[in-house]
């Protein structure tokens, strides 16, 4: 029985929890980055890797700094004085923030989608058509290819291909952000950055765009910003509690919806905050 | 509790009598006008009006040389004054937007926005007709398109500021180049906006008479010589309506229907526009 | 933990706290009648025993049943997710601790009195104190949220186990001694196996209050003293090496 007895005072071994990240590729490595509106700082050293064909969402409550993060990821930003940005953002190891980034090419590899869909007042063609053109010159036949390959992507081509000449802002909700998700699949980008895109849609057009990010990952690094957990919970691979400018928490999303090691992440996806 | 809301009650009543009394005295007095001038211009109304020169008091006549000088003076206005109102609206909402320069602009457009034409008109006279030493057709064309300028600016810039940022974002993020995103889609999105703009310029010029007065003057002959003073529609009316000739009387009645019927035509174009710009 | 900010969650996770801490105390009382039953051969609380476990099945069906509708409702995440899924699996082993109590008492009717038989019980008893203590505690942990106490239930079993060892070998002996035995000490080992797998459920449940509160899992290698799947007709154990 002695043996026994030792037994008991060893400590527990522990099993099944998975040690934090290691998720393959980092396709962007963000250190140290802070972002200030004017004299506000909207982020606060963030330190995070993003993985090459792979899903992550970022969560917290408004102004948590969740989509200032994403601004920062295709300098969007930029488009606005008085905002700015310091530290290291590396896509493939090139800083973005350097002042010789030229940002139409950057914003060509890193796309975004937004919150309201926002087709632009032309054709549904034309407005896939369009982004193509900014950097291929293609003939007819084989722009029709892409517009097509991009629709049929973004999983809106049945819907639209005997419409193709109507005006993008006559479609519903759903599919109209299913055609910016189009658009910004046509330029042929790396990384699609998505800001809130369910948030305007009804569940039956957001499983459609889940579906869709689901397919995409195969080929692209996607950044999804949610208000709904749930949400970030199904379609990601790796989540990020943000808050007050602040990354409290980054891991596989396994480990952030059954067991998070901060105790405001738990607080926040129990539903407990504030 | 009832004589509380009977109170509101009454209160209401007055308030809405109040108020339908004060739109019914003004859509009166507008009615009364259109009322006038249509009788008074439509039995002059004819097509010899479009067809011959003013005459000379007593004779029979039309207004062709006025019309045409307007036409002229309008569209050489317009030519000159649009490109440069939505060259510096687009200045002001898209490049410039966030810049000091577009502050002082947008001040010193809105004092000139609601300059009186005739300051205008002694502007232009001091500056081009006192150098030239004579009235012409040109100095008309600048007047009025110094009158153009301000109304395309405010309405570029505001019907630019009225895209949303989430449009010219969303062009933005797909790595367009500056110009492309104003260009194909700021432009595209306002462009209803801005050409209402630009016919409730040319309507409002169509009727300015001070800043013609002190820079085209008038011409009882036909004249396309832009180097020469020109005839216009208000200046004739100006001239015709104070004689004391019955014939140039009515003349300068019908003149006064047909800038009135042209001008309405403009601004429901315009509205028509406006509502078309809404529901696309 | 603080409280949700939907405050009807709260409500949910404190009943099915609730559900659970009642259905424990009814599985308790079925044991402790069970044995006590077995030790008097009292027939008629074997038989109230034996309908009385419906009670337990009933909670458990209503646990079940606000489990689905709390997870369809509320969307539990991280700790309460954890907590709700423990309480479905809780519920399942307190259920089948009651089916081990009425199962005991089915045995009551068929054993008569025999002076051989008493000095067994006396080990029987002592084995299912063992398991009584080890749900009683395990119980304490899950409403206390006390990992330590889960820790020691799952480690305790292995005394439960030593002590099946020794009351089977000791079955054994009066079987060989007289085969006129064999009747009773088959429905005695059965008991007594019943009681082990009492203390298996408990270790089951101390497993689930470990992995509620620190959203890890136990180690599968439990220590593990139960060695009657080695036992032969002559009694030789043979020791796993450790």
């Amino acid at each position: 029985m002695t043996f026994a007895i030792t037994r008991m005072m060893a400590p527990v071994p522990v099993v099944g929890n998975p040690l934090p990240i290691g998720g393959g590729a980092e396709k962007i490595t963000i250190r140290k980055l802070n972002f200030y509106y004017g004299d506000h700082c909207a982020l606060k050293d963030i330190n995070v890797s993003l993985y090459a064909k792979k899903v992550m969402a970022f969560i917290g409550p408004s102004g948590c700094g969740k989509s200032t993060f994403l601004r920062v990821l295709n300098r969007i930003y930029d488009l606005y004085p008085n905002q700015r940005a310091e530290g290291e953002v590396l896509l493939d190891g090139k800083n973005i923030l350097a002042a010789d980034q030229d940002l139409n090419l950057l914003r060509a590899r890193v796309g975004m989608v937004f919150q309201k869909p926002t087709p632009f007042p032309m054709t549904i063609y034309e407005n896939i058509a369009f982004g193509v053109r900014l950097y291929e010159r293609l003939s007819k036949s084989e722009l029709d290819g892409q517009v097509e390959q991009a629709l049929r992507r973004a999983a809106i081509w049945e819907e639209v291909k005997d419409k193709l000449n109507a005006n993008g802002l006559s479609l519903s909700g759903g599919q109209q952000q299913r055609l910016c998700i189009a658009r910004t699949i046509a330029v042929k980008p790396e990384v699609i950055l998505l800001d809130e895109p369910c948030s305007a849609l009804d569940p039956i057009a957001t499983a459609k765009i889940e579906e869709l990010i689901d397919e995409l990952k195969n080929d692209y690094t996607i950044v999804i910003v949610t208000h709904n957990m749930q949400q970030a919970a199904r379609v990601s691979d790796f989540t990020a509690f943000m808050y007050l400018g602040e990354m409290i928490e980054f891991n596989t999303t396994t480990f952030i919806f059954t067991n998070p090691e901060n105790r405001r992440t738990q607080d926040y996806i129990t539903g407990r905050f504030g | 509790m009832m004589m509380l809301y009977a109170r509101r009650r009454f209160r209401n009543m007055t308030m809405l009598v109040l108020s339908v009394g004060a739109t019914l005295a003004g859509l009166g007095w507008l009615v009364l006008i259109l009322w006038t001038l249509v009788v008074e211009g439509m039995s002059g109304l004819s097509l010899k009006v479009f067809t011959e020169m003013t005459p000379p008091p007593g004779s029979d006549g039309g207004l062709l040389n006025p019309i045409v000088g307007s036409l002229i003076m309008t569209s050489l206005a317009v030519a000159v004054g649009t490109p440069i109102g939505i060259f510096a609206g687009t200045y002001m909402a898209e490049y410039g937007r966030y810049s000091p320069l577009t502050q002082v602009v947008r001040f010193i457009n809105d004092i000139l926005l609601s300059a009186p034409s005739i300051i205008v008109g002694l502007f232009i006279y001091e500056v081009m007709v006192a150098p030239m030493g004579h009235f012409s057709a040109y100095a008309g064309a600048v007047a009025l398109a110094v009158i153009v300028i301000p109304v395309v600016v405010r309405t570029t810039e505001d019907m630019l500021l009225l895209v949303p940022k989430e449009l010219r974002e969303a062009a933005t993020a797909l790595g367009m180049p500056r110009l492309y995103v104003i260009r194909r889609v700021s432009y595209r999105a306002a462009k209803a906006g801005i050409l209402t703009g630009i016919l409730l310029a040319i309507a409002r010029i169509s009727g300015e008479t001070a800043p013609i007065l002190f820079t085209a003057l008038n011409n009882q002959f036909f004249s396309a010589d832009l180097n020469a003073p020109m005839a216009s529609l208000p200046a004739v009316i100006f001239q015709f309506a104070l004689s004391p000739y019955k014939d140039w009387q009515k003349l300068a009645w019908t003149g006064a229907l047909i800038i009135t019927l042209a001008v309405l035509a403009l601004s429901i174009i315009a509205r028509m526009l406006a509502a078309s710009r809404k529901t696309s | 933990m603080t409280e949700h900010t939907i405050r009807a969650f709260d409500a949910d996770l404190q009943a099915l706290a609730r559900m659970i801490s009642e259905m424990g105390g009814l599985a308790e009382k079925q044991v402790i009648d069970a044995i006590r039953s077995l030790d008097r051969l009292d027939v008629a609380m074997a038989r109230r025993i034996i309908a009385d476990d419906a009670k337990i099945n009933g909670i458990q069906h209503e646990i079940e049943e606000k489990v689905i509708l709390t997870i369809a409702r509320r969307q539990p995440m991280a700790a309460d997710l954890r907590e709700i899924v423990a309480a479905l699996r809780i519920s399942n082993d307190l259920e089948r601790i009651g089916d081990l109590a009425k199962n005991i008492a089915k045995r009551v009717s068929v054993l008569d009195n025999d002076i051989q038989l008493r000095q067994v019980m006396r080990g029987v008893e002592h084995m299912a104190d063992l398991a009584l203590v080890a749900l009683k505690n395990v119980l304490d942990s899950y409403i206390r949220r006390d990992v330590e106490k889960a820790v020691a239930v799952w480690r305790g079993d292995e005394e439960i186990d030593a002590v099946n060892n020794s009351l089977l070998r000791e079955l054994l002996t009066y079987m060989i001694e007289d085969p006129r035995n064999i009747g009773i000490c088959i429905h005695l080992m059965f008991c007594i196996k019943n009681i082990e797998r009492m203390g298996d459920h408990a270790t089951n449940i101390a497993e689930n209050v470990y992995h509620m509160v620190e959203g890890k899992m136990l180690p599968d290698d439990r220590p593990k003293g139960d060695l009657t799947s080695l036992i032969s007709a002559p009694i030789e154990t043979k020791r796993k090496s450790p």
